[in-house]
């Protein structure tokens, strides 16, 4: 027969058994273990800061100054050429420039771009978006009706006809793309708030009596950022690209002013016997993307829900 | 049904005359045509004489329902440059250009949806990794500078296409890689994401549950919800393909559309370029109707409303 | 009646961040043909990914382990993927906890619900669609005609449900696992739903394993009760013997917590087991509910082993140092 003991609690026993609950870690330490984890934007974001630094520090870095001609230097090759020189560790253009301060000058101007442009484009376009996919109804009818307009502009040829009439700058590019690249901003942001809004979670914060500015910014907000963040940095290098583009047939950045772009321009008479001159800016212009791309990848990543199997 | 199309026709129409109105305001508030078809040596009164030829002097809503009425009946006016009619010239360049946008979609879409299948599927091994690196890179690399080195590797270096041209199948092989391959990446991923988000839900476990072979349950169950969004995005980049082939046009020396407003903006020719603009525009407003058409037929939710 | 389900030391662990989570800790169970085995226990006792194992849907991540856990003799830990499809849908089906987000949007309902049975080779299209169409029926779905041509986003979360369960019919399977499928549904549509459940297992002879948290439908379906807490099986036995004499510390507990009209005076405590669950990460040893339990002494720090406590060749088995076999203990004797 055994003995029921009618004590309520045993002893001794207990904390030996009890598993130690884990301290939790604090979810900022978290993120950043996550991030730190992730070789993609840890690359990324050390190729960035490598470029930016370049660019903040160019007249400390840039071994010539990048607007002086020489003619009798012109198209000397790069160090890994026969007829290089270490003076010019990666050659000259057609005027005789030193191109490793034109590019490193040229990383300015990217990056400049870059950021106001998508810093525009997504002030524009996230505000459409998600006061279309939030309303619903005549104002999503109305922001829809904007944005297939917008979509539905050839929006190269636009800014090239502009460009052309108002005549090309660095200013003139950055309200150009800033006003024109909003669309991707617009549409994403607005499928993802539509696929919150009936979200039980939204349901919940209205009946408790929420405003609909708070649920915006706090609710909505921070579900689309992972979305959000993606499509900045895919912005930011659509920008660069674009301005890139620009340059080179002539309508963006104009010259002296050293823009990749406009680097691959000027060197493209010379591209089937000198393919350096062509060659060394483009990579420039792929580096720099593919680390603001890793970068929003990485973000992307550590920020997406842990996933289901 | 019927309704809906006609519906959606009428909005495309406005759309259309939307986009039309705000290319020619953004234009003619750019800058002073009159001034830039004169050139800059020109002296005030040839400014004037021009602005009187080309109809300029009018106020701007004149202008353009004079403009608008011309063009319902495809009567884009007279290039200030050639003194030929418009439409003749665009009639001549968008075969090309259209031939061009097709071929480069189908290339990209073709790579992309398995590619992102595949990536999905196999996700964390290395085929997803070289995936994600092509995507990556794809992205990374500027299509003027793209097509230029394709050129300098496929043309002068190796001999196998040519540089320029338009006549035959293989000018179009270089020019469509360069214009499609910055669309594939970005279709990749999508896939890639739809796919495991979709894996990732509870009617795959059902599917599973029911003893169905997984290749029914990746491409039954999964791809058929996954792409949905894909087909909405092929839409929106064919259009910027063909709105971007300017570029392409360029550098490869196409007689295409965009090449024709290449030109037409380089001489300040502002009917052709507002044709083409135009043109364009009608060619992405029905190429996301048709998205929209695929996607209710693919999404039963969205039909059924 | 034969047994149709022998499990045998079940182990599931899955690694986390915090270490290896052992969610189930050897569990043993067998189900026979025709009868209907509750599993119950509160949440994150393992139920569920005993039911996901046994039908080969654990996660990718996820490590199984068993000494046995076979379906009509076949040996379902390892087999290849061929082989359990086979079986998957046909002869064993699943239903699942959410009906909202279970079945494919894209498809209708009659396409989903042939589909298994369009797997079995020799059966037409017109065959499979009668079945649907009799079992939409059965399960009391009017219109069942009709109904094959929506889509689930036209249905609401009962009758989503019921076409769960007879989309799980359709093979005529021999033992359906059913997780917890009235816990998303409101209380007046659950009652209905179990009844049809219990009704159609009988008649189609069906052995049921129905995993639930909730004593109530235990009382009103089971046939035999599996009582389950951290990771393992506690007490197991039929529903009568559970309910009148329940042996585990555990089960005792939770019978005590239900307020019984006439028995519970009013204005008394409701009752509660003292204590939480303890983690399963990382090493678990000794008697898993021992900083719970009242009868708790230094004998607990091993593992328990499962003790037969009915007499004869009744099975009444608890797994706790503190019965002894055929012991007789009344319900009031627990100690709050």
């Amino acid at each position: 027969m055994t003995t029921i003991s009618t004590s309520s609690m045993p002893t001794g026993q207990t904390s030996g058994f009890l598993q130690a609950t884990l301290k939790p870690v604090p979810l900022w330490r978290r993120k950043l273990n996550r991030m730190l984890g992730h070789r993609g934007l840890v690359l990324g974001a050390v190729i960035l800061a490598v470029i930016v630094l370049a660019a903040l520090f160019a007249p400390l870095l840039a071994p010539h100054d990048p607007f002086e001609q020489n003619v009798s230097q012109r198209l000397i090759p790069p160090i890994w050429n026969a007829l290089g020189s270490w003076d010019h560790v990666l050659g000259t253009d057609k005027l005789g420039r030193d191109y490793l301060s034109r590019l490193i000058y040229g990383a300015r101007v990217s990056l400049i771009i870059g950021c106001a442009a998508a810093l525009i484009s997504g002030a524009i376009g996230t505000t459409l978006g998600v006061l279309a996919g939030y309303f619903g109804g005549r104002v999503d009818a109305l922001i829809s009706y904007i944005i297939t307009t917008r979509l539905s502009m050839p929006v190269v040829l636009v800014a090239l006809a502009m460009a052309s009439l108002v005549g090309g700058s660095l200013k003139v590019v950055i309200i150009l793309l800033g006003l024109l690249l909003w669309d991707r901003f617009a549409v994403v942001t607005r499928s993802a708030t539509q696929q919150l809004r009936d979200a039980e979670f939204i349901a919940a914060a209205k009946a408790i009596g929420a405003s609909t500015p708070y649920i915006l910014v706090r609710e909505i907000l921070p579900n689309i950022m992972s979305a959000l963040i993606v499509v900045i940095t895919l912005e930011m290098a659509h920008a660069i690209l674009l301005e890139a583009t620009l340059s080179f047939l002539g309508l963006g950045v104009q010259p002296p002013t050293p823009s990749w772009g406009l680097m691959v321009s000027e060197g493209k008479s010379y591209m089937f016997f000198k393919p350096w001159v062509i060659v060394i800016p483009g990579v420039a212009l792929a580096v720099l993307v593919l680390a603001i791309n890793l970068v929003g990848d990485g973000l992307r990543d550590v920020n997406a829900p842990d996933g289901r199997n | 049904m019927l309704i809906y199309l006609l519906r959606r026709l009428a909005i495309a129409l406005c759309v259309a005359v939307t986009v039309s109105i705000v290319s020619f305001s953004l234009l003619h508030m750019s800058g002073d045509l009159a001034t830039a078809i004169a050139g800059p040596e020109s002296s005030a009164a040839q400014v004037e004489a021009i602005r009187v030829q080309f109809g300029l002097d009018r106020p701007m809503a004149t202008q353009y329902l004079d403009w608008l009425g011309k063009a319902v009946h495809l009567d884009f006016g007279k290039s200030f440059y050639f003194q030929g009619p418009v439409m003749e010239m665009v009639s001549e360049r968008l075969p090309i250009t259209m031939k061009l946008g097709g071929i480069a979609l189908l290339l990209a879409v073709s790579v992309a949806i398995p590619l992102g299948v595949l990536a999905a599927i196999y996700r964390d091994t290395w085929l997803d990794r070289v995936a994600l690196v092509i995507a990556v890179v794809g992205q990374a690399m500027p299509s003027f500078w793209f097509g230029l080195s394709l050129i300098l590797i496929f043309s002068v270096t190796l001999h196998w296409l040519p540089v320029a041209g338009n006549e035959g199948w293989e000018n179009f092989v270089l020019p469509a890689i360069a214009l499609g391959y910055y669309a594939m990446p970005a279709m990749m991923r999508l896939t890639r994401a739809g796919m495991l988000e979709v894996l990732g839900s509870d009617y795959i476990r059902t599917a599973r549950a029911k003893g169905l072979g997984k290749s029914k349950v990746i491409f039954k169950h999964a791809l058929r919800n996954a792409v949905i969004p894909v087909v909405a995005l092929a839409a929106v980049e064919l259009g910027f393909m063909l709105g971007g082939s300017v570029v392409i046009e360029s550098v490869y020396s196409m007689q295409g559309l965009g090449q024709l407003a290449w030109d037409a903006i380089s001489r300040n020719d502002y009917p052709v370029v507002q044709a083409v603009v135009l043109i364009i525009a009608m060619f992405y407003i029905g190429l996301t109707f048709l998205a929209d058409v695929i996607n209710a037929l693919l999404d039963p939710r969205i039909r059924t409303r | 009646m034969s047994v149709l389900l022998d499990v045998k030391n079940l182990r599931v662990d899955l690694p986390t961040e915090n270490g290896m989570l052992h969610a189930v800790r050897g569990i043993d169970f067998q189900v026979r043909r025709g009868e209907m085995l509750c599993l119950v226990g509160e949440s994150g006792c393992g139920k569920s990914m005993t039911s996901l194992a046994l039908m080969g849907l654990l996660p990718r991540k996820a490590i199984c382990t068993a000494d046995r856990m076979a379906f009509d003799g076949v040996e379902l830990l390892g087999l290849p993927d061929k082989k359990l499809n086979q079986l998957r849908g046909q002869r064993m089906s699943m239903i699942f906890q959410e009906p909202m987000t279970s079945l494919n949007p894209a498809y209708t309902l009659g396409n989903q619900l042939c589909e298994a049975m369009l797997e079995k080779p020799g059966v037409t299209r017109a065959e499979a669609r009668e079945r649907a169409i009799y079992l939409l029926h059965r399960t009391g779905i009017g219109n069942a005609e009709d109904r094959l041509r929506q889509y689930p986003h036209q249905l609401s979360g009962g009758l989503r449900q019921r076409v769960m369960i007879a989309m799980a019919l359709m093979c005529g399977p021999d033992l359906i696992i059913a997780d917890e499928p009235t816990t998303a549904l409101d209380v007046t549509i659950q009652a209905q739903i179990l009844r049809m459940i219990r009704e159609l297992q009988r008649e189609f002879g069906t052995a049921v394993v129905f995993i639930t948290h909730d004593l109530g439908v235990v009382s009103r379906i089971a046939d035999r009760v599996a009582v389950m807490y951290a990771g393992q099986v506690v007490e197991t036995t039929d529903v009568a013997q559970l309910f009148a004499a329940p042996r585990h510390p555990y089960t005792r507990g939770l019978l005590n917590c239900i307020p019984v009209r006439g028995k519970t005076l009013p204005g008394s405590k409701l009752q509660a087991i003292p204590g939480v669950v303890p983690s399963l990460v990382g090493d678990v040893g000794g008697c898993v509910f021992r900083n719970r339990c009242s009868l708790a002494d230094a004998a607990c720090e091993q593992e328990p082993p499962m003790v037969n406590t009915a007499a004869g060749d009744k099975i009444h088995y608890a797994r706790c140092h503190k019965v002894t076999a055929a012991d007789a203990m009344q319900l009031s004797e627990v100690a709050a």
